[in-house]
Formats: C-alpha cells, sequence, structure tokens
C-alpha cells in the first residue's frame, strides 16, 4: 500500500508540478504589478493633497476589505458585463495584482512613515524639493523599513493565488483536484499538493527571516 | 541698531500653536556678522522663533526680511521664495537629523548637488573641505551610526554650511550631547563666529552666549523679554523674571 502511494505519487507529480510552475508565474507576475501599484498608491496617500490622497485611501480600503476569492470572481465573472473579458490567466494576474496593491500600499505606506520627521525637516531647511526628499530621503529608507514584512506578504499571495482554482486556471490546486476527480484518491493527492506549496513557502519564510535579522542587525551597530 | 547694515529682520512675527500664542508679536533685527543667543525657559517660544526664520513653522503674521528681500507670511509663500529663503539660511538641529542611511561624505555632498546642481566632484569638495574644518575628514565614508553625538552635529553642521548660507540658524545644538561632545561642538560655533559668519543660537550653554554671543536676548512667553550685550543682560537683569531664570541656570 505505502509503495502504491509513492508510485502513483510519481506518476502525479510531474502534473503538479507543471501546476507549480503556473502558481509561481500569476504570483510573479502579481507582485510584480501589485507592487508597482502599491508603490504609487502608498506616495498619494502620502502627498499633501487630498485631492490624491482621498481616492487613494478609498481605493486600497476597497482592495484591503473585499476577500481575494470575490476580486478574483467579480474580474472573472464580473468585468465581462462592461465590455472586458479576460481569460482566465489575465484576469487570475489583475485581481490578485489588485488585492497585492492594496496590501502592500498599506505596508509601504507604514514604512514611509517610520521615517523620522527630523529628517524630513532637516531636507526641508536644506531648500530640498519635495521630490527629492521623497526620492533620496523617504523612499530609500520607507522600502527598507517594509522590505521584510513586503516578503511576507508575497508569501502570503502565493497561498493565496491556490484560489485561482475557483475560476479553472491550471494551477497546482486545480491540477490536484483533478487528479483527485479522476482517481478519488484526494487524500493522496492534496496531501502531495500541500506538500509541493510547503516546499516553496518554508524555505521562503526562513530566508525572510534570516533577511529580517541581518536588516536589524545592522540598525543597531 | 541701523536698519541699512541688518541682514535679517523680523516684524511683528507671530504663530499660534491650537490657541496657544507660541511667538507673540516678535521683531527682531540682526547685523551681518552678530552672532545673537537666545535663552529662555523651556515653551518659551525661542525655538518655534528660530523655526519662523527659515519657514520650518509658517508664522500667522509678520514679515521676515533676509538681506533686502521681504517674505509676507500672513499670504501663501510661493515655492521659489521658500527655496531662496533656505538656500540663504541655514539650519542646525537638537538631533542633528542625518540621513542614516547615506555616509557622512553623501550627507554633505547631496544637497550641494541637489539644490545648488553642483557636479558630484565639486561636492565632494566642497564637502572635504568643510569635514577638515570641523575636524572629520578620517569620518568622510563612515555612517552616521559610527559616529558619536558630537561627530554627527559636527557634520550636520558642515552640511548646513556646504549650500554657502548667508546666516545660521542653532536650535539647542548641544542639548543632546554629554558636556564634553557638546565642547567640539561649540568649539566648531566659535571657529564659525570668528570667521563672521551671522549665527542665531538657541541655547542653555551661558557660557557659549557670555563668551561668543555679541548680543543675548532673553525670552519668556513668546516676547523678547529683554536683549542687550551678554554680561550686561547676565550681570544686571532687568527683569525679575530673567532673574529667576538665570539663577535657575547659574546656580546648578
Amino acid at each position: 500500500m505505502k509503495s502504491a502511494i509513492f508510485s502513483d505519487w510519481a506518476e502525479w507529480l510531474p502534473r503538479l508540478l507543471d501546476g507549480l510552475w503556473v502558481s509561481v508565474q500569476v504570483t510573479g507576475l502579481s507582485l510584480i504589478i501589485g507592487l508597482a501599484a502599491g508603490l504609487l498608491l502608498a506616495l498619494a496617500a502620502f502627498a499633501r493633497t487630498r485631492l490624491l490622497t482621498w481616492p487613494a485611501i478609498l481605493l486600497v480600503e476597497i482592495g484591503r476589505g473585499m476577500p481575494a476569492l470575490v476580486m478574483l470572481q467579480l474580474v472573472y465573472f464580473g468585468l465581462p458585463s462592461v465590455g472586458l473579458t479576460l481569460e482566465t490567466y489575465a484576469a487570475v494576474v489583475l485581481a490578485l495584482s489588485l488585492t497585492t496593491a492594496a496590501y502592500t500600499s498599506e505596508i509601504i505606506r507604514a514604512g514611509l512613515r517610520a521615517v523620522p520627521d527630523g529628517e524630513l525637516e532637516a531636507a526641508d531647511a536644506l531648500g530640498m524639493s519635495r521630490g527629492d526628499v521623497m526620492r533620496f530621503v523617504v523612499i530609500p529608507q520607507g522600502l527598507r523599513i517594509a522590505l521584510p514584512t513586503l516578503l511576507g506578504f508575497a508569501i502570503l499571495i502565493f497561498q493565496i493565488s491556490s484560489l485561482a482554482f475557483s475560476l479553472g486556471l491550471p494551477e497546482l490546486l486545480s491540477q490536484a483536484y483533478s487528479i483527485g476527480a479522476a482517481t478519488f484518491r484526494y487524500l493522496d493527492v492534496l496531501t502531495l499538493a500541500g506538500l509541493l506549496y510547503l516546499a516553496v513557502t518554508i524555505p521562503a519564510g526562513w530566508l525572510v527571516a534570516r533577511f529580517e535579522r541581518r536588516l536589524s542587525r545592522h540598525l543597531t551597530t | 541698531m541701523n536698519q541699512a547694515e541688518s541682514i535679517l529682520s523680523l516684524r511683528d512675527v507671530e504663530k499660534t500653536f491650537a490657541g496657544h500664542c507660541a511667538v507673540d508679536g516678535v521683531s527682531l533685527d540682526v547685523a551681518r556678522g552678530e552672532v545673537v543667543a537666545v535663552i529662555g525657559p523651556s515653551g518659551s517660544g525661542k525655538s518655534t522663533m528660530l523655526r519662523c526664520i527659515n519657514l520650518l513653522e509658517v508664522p500667522d503674521r509678520g514679515t521676515i526680511t533676509v538681506d533686502g528681500t521681504d517674505l509676507d507670511t500672513s499670504g501663501t509663500v510661493s515655492a521659489r521664495d521658500l527655496t531662496q529663503l533656505r538656500r540663504r539660511v541655514g539650519m542646525v538641529f537638537q538631533s542633528f537629523n542625518l540621513f542614516p542611511h547615506m555616509t557622512v561624505l553623501r550627507n554633505i555632498s547631496l544637497p550641494q548637488e541637489r539644490v545648488l546642481g553642483r557636479s558630484r566632484d565639486e561636492a565632494d569638495r566642497r564637502s572635504m573641505e568643510l569635514l577638515e574644518r570641523v575636524g572629520l575628514q578620517q569620518k568622510a565614508d563612515a555612517y552616521p551610526a559610527k559616529c558619536s553625538g558630537g561627530q554627527q552635529q559636527r557634520v550636520a553642521i558642515a552640511r548646513a554650511l556646504a549650500l554657502d548660507p548667508e546666516i545660521m540658524l542653532f536650535d539647542e545644538p548641544t542639548s543632546a550631547l554629554d558636556p564634553e561632545l557638546g565642547l567640539e561642538v561649540l568649539a566648531v560655533m566659535r571657529q564659525l563666529a570668528d570667521t563672521g559668519m551671522t549665527m542665531i543660537v538657541v541655547t542653555h550653554e551661558i557660557h557659549f552666549a557670555a563668551t561668543v554671543a555679541d548680543r543675548l536676548i532673553v525670552m519668556a512667553d513668546g516676547r523678547i523679554l529683554e536683549q542687550g550685550p551678554p554680561q550686561q543682560v547676565l550681570d544686571d537683569p532687568q527683569h525679575a523674571r530673567t532673574r529667576t531664570f538665570l539663577s535657575a541656570i547659574k546656580d546648578r
């Protein structure tokens, strides 16, 4: 029995690895697009003009308040009725990017706010422009402060990508599910899929923790 | 004082925070090359007055004139006027406020490049010159966290001087320092005063005020209580309030 499980696992593994690759891809793309948008939203929310601040905060609150599953369904099933039909892959990337943008903009904003006011005052007193203060003083330090939390979120969005199963994207969970449907060996195949998720998230978590320790060592000199 | 030779004038400057009047109609003329020390109990408005000069706090009312250029602060101050003003007025803070993610050299060179448009080479050359002047050329490549408080404050002074200001403002520059480290900062300031820099120094260092300043101003409740040559104010204060304050700092 035991050897049967392992021979089946070996048979399923290539399909599951294909699925894992899709999961990693949509996670990576969503992070690239979402982080860029998150930084822009954070800067808008950080701005001094309410014209920028309020829309940014509103978008972020909606994005964070809405469950990722609802965001996926809304983009895939909802947008066609306003004339925007996306393929599954694109819809998943868009929805996860929106969720990523909303969450990471809050993380980045907290990082930007953690830069001491005194430094901003000193930069002001030196006559540096608002743009220069952001570019040279606030953003480099704020992103450094936000980095560990952002990496933690990256692991989370990788897990969240399994929700794309609900749209039929052939990512890891979908592959496992369809093998299960064909063999009725749900427990075995889902266990293997779970182990594959863990094979990514646990080492990634270690790396983040190590990175975080290194970063704080520099701060305490 | 002769109006024509004054490099800085404040006229009826007023600043209120949430109903509390921090600076209550202060007028002040500072001559080119003059060193003015400002003392007074905490909450007397001396730091706020200083911060009004380079508009870190925008006064509610009043006029600020730097070297003949008037700024009426009751309207909105344009970004151009603000930059013009801040290029001419340097400031040193109690908490140094260096940029911790940049080396000492970058701290001093970056503002020169961004504000004055100097090339990197030009800025670095000027920075090294100033670091030598404050005795820290060996710290050029160190990060601020690797410098003592006194060293950080000297770097902050060099950073402000690098923009060739006409007036330097010091907001309790030694208050965050051990007495020993404070001395090295005061030595740099003394040297700066000797070069003829116009300086306004908010401080509790009564000895520095007595020996370096040309004029001592005592503030209380947002107003200038009295002012004059330091020895005169210290030896023969006119107001009871000044006497109480002076005995509090002299008798410690």
